[in-house]
């Protein structure tokens, strides 16, 4: 016969069947990859070019930035394996398995923050090394920190897909959310330059946080700490709670909708 | 054992489930038959705690579904109608991670994944992503994740549809292996055959509704007058008719061509008396046909369908 299986072992178990998934699409891996090179060293390369006469290091700043936002943007996609899982009736194999929700929707966020992290390790360790910052201990922080964030941004967007319930609508919605939570931040242009009325938005940002936390170790000249570690671990226990103690506790088999 | 309490589940005020009261015993296999949209899988589902009943009670050895879905849930392996897994996944890997998941120890894991994949043929195929195989390999599969978990509970619904003759009694021989190692299944089929061959009991569902509960054999005898005993004769003799309907549990006897159909009950127990009957009348009894009623039959005459 089988028997529970204990809180961490579904934890794990949770995010080991998104790595197994991960690793049988490497494409996308792939083409993530040679998307944030692009923009690394042809986006913000031309652009650094143009910020030098204002005394600004624009390449340095955009790599940390693009690290960061690379990562939202791969949480995200959380919310959308949902909604692709309760079309296939996925779901209702997920729900009928041996643990609560709560610990499906924490297992899933961390599922989608591991994958993630995965996606941008290779990419930290060359913008570690692009930037002139070689300390493996310093890579691993900002790594701890990103991966933080990228927890909060999947229990947003699982929070978002249970809020919807509706795939059309959530492909919108996510649009408009990563488009927000990346472009009203401090991820890839300094708050100094953004128009006025969004500066004090996107100082609450936990991407501008992440960014920041992670220009810290990484780059000379830049400071953060714990208005910008508040501000992460708000922003991660807040949505990890909406999402898993109060509305997807709330969720039952069948169509979401 | 599973104890239904007035169970009703509704969609948007579609009452798929309509207060079913029903218990299935600890180590029976119940077959839950229905035609489609019956009302089977949601009420197997509320058992599973994936859904919510709206009214009623579902308890599992014991705990309620409803309060105890955790210690529910460990009780359960469900085999679904239609293939539920990661499809970019190998059979090898759908079944290590159910097995994972559902607390299946790895040594006694890794041997069951290689009893069951050996069973049901898949050893070579076990690698191969499970979205490039047949319909009846994708189904084997399904299947063989409860077969791996062998959980107090097994759940199958529909478990050999797609599958070819072989793979058919394959599976009922592990379905009934599963059940004398202790489980209790519950099999949701519409296949008359395999609800006949394989269920001690079966709960017959229509519109959301548990229509009949009973064993087959004393379901199949409580049609009444729906035995056909048909006796070809060495010859017509009319006065047969009315001779043969003298008897108490005979509904209707005629002849046709040089064939007396008699319409009855208890058609297995009365054939002596009447081939009697027929050769004190002075016919010979050439060749004779017992039709009793089937599962079938019990199975239209409990949801008002008819065979077109």
């Amino acid at each position: 016969m089988s028997g529970k299986p204990s809180t961490l072992s579904v934890i794990w178990v949770l995010v080991e069947r998104d790595l197994r998934t991960l690793v049988k699409s490497p494409f996308i891996l792939i083409n993530r990859t040679i998307f944030f090179l692009i923009q690394l060293f042809v986006f913000a390369a031309l652009v650094s070019k143009l910020a030098t006469a204002l005394g600004f290091n624009y390449f340095d700043f955009y790599s940390v930035g693009a690290v960061v936002s690379t990562i939202t943007s791969i949480a995200f996609i959380i919310g959308e394996d949902l909604f692709e899982e309760e079309e296939l009736g996925l779901l209702d194999y997920l729900l009928s398995l041996p643990f609560g929700h709560s610990l499906f929707v924490i297992g899933r966020a961390l599922g989608g923050a591991v994958r993630g992290l995965i996606y941008v390790t290779p990419m930290m360790i060359l913008v570690a090394y692009v930037d002139g910052y070689f300390s493996p201990v310093g890579v691993a922080g900002s790594l701890a920190i990103i991966f933080v964030l990228a927890t909060g941004i999947s229990g947003l967007s699982i929070t978002l897909a249970m809020m919807i319930r509706n795939a059309n609508r959530f492909d919108i919605v996510i649009a408009l959310a990563e488009l927000a939570t990346v472009r009203v931040s401090a991820a890839i242009y300094p708050l100094v330059y953004m128009p006025k009325v969004l500066q004090p938005i996107a100082s609450y940002s936990p991407v501008t946080s992440a960014s920041d936390l992670v220009r810290a170790i990484v780059l000379p000249g830049y400071t953060a700490g714990a208005y910008e570690t508040v501000v992460l671990l708000l922003f991660v226990g807040i949505f990890f709670g909406l999402g898993s103690a109060f509305l997807f506790r709330k969720i039952e088999g069948g169509r979401f909708e | 054992m599973i104890v239904f309490k007035s169970v009703s589940k509704s969609f948007k005020g579609f009452l798929a489930v309509k207060d079913v009261t029903c218990e299935i015993h600890d180590q029976e296999i119940f077959g839950l038959l229905g035609p489609n949209g019956a009302g089977k899988t949601t009420l197997i589902m509320t058992m599973a705690t994936v859904y919510r009943p709206t009214k009623g009670e579902v308890i599992v050895e014991g705990h309620s579904a409803s309060a105890e879905p955790g210690t529910v849930k460990s009780l359960i392996g469900i085999s679904f109608q239609d293939p539920k897994y990661d499809r970019i996944l190998s059979a090898r890997e759908i079944l290590e991670w159910h097995g994972k998941v559902t607390g299946v120890e790895k040594p006694v894991r890794d041997k069951r994944i290689d009893e069951v994949l050996g069973k049901f043929g898949l050893t070579a195929e076990a690698r191969k992503r499970t979205w490039t195989l047949s319909g009846g390999t994708k189904k084997k599969i399904e299947n063989a994740k409860v077969f791996v978990q062998r959980p107090k509970i097994a759940v199958f619904d529909e478990p050999t549809a797609y599958l070819d003759v072989p793979s058919r009694l394959m599976v009922w021989d592990m379905i009934d292996e599963l059940r004398d190692e202790g489980s209790t299944v519950l099999l949701a089929t519409n296949m008359m055959d395999e609800a006949d061959r394989m269920s001690d009991r079966v709960g017959i569902m229509n519109k959301g509704e548990m229509a009949q509960v009973g064993e087959p054999a004393g379901l199949k005898g409580s049609l009444k007058g729906r035995d056909v005993i048909e006796m070809t004769l060495d010859l017509v003799i009319p006065e047969l008719t009315s001779e043969v309907s003298k008897v108490e549990e005979v509904k209707e006897a005629r002849f046709e061509g040089d064939t007396l159909k008699i319409v009855l009950s208890n058609g297995r127990g009365l054939l002596p008396y009447l081939i009697n009957v027929v050769s004190a009348k002075g016919g010979k009894v050439q060749s004779v046909n017992l039709k009793e009623p089937s599962l079938e039959d019990v199975f239209l005459y409990y949801t008002g369908m008819k065979l077109s």
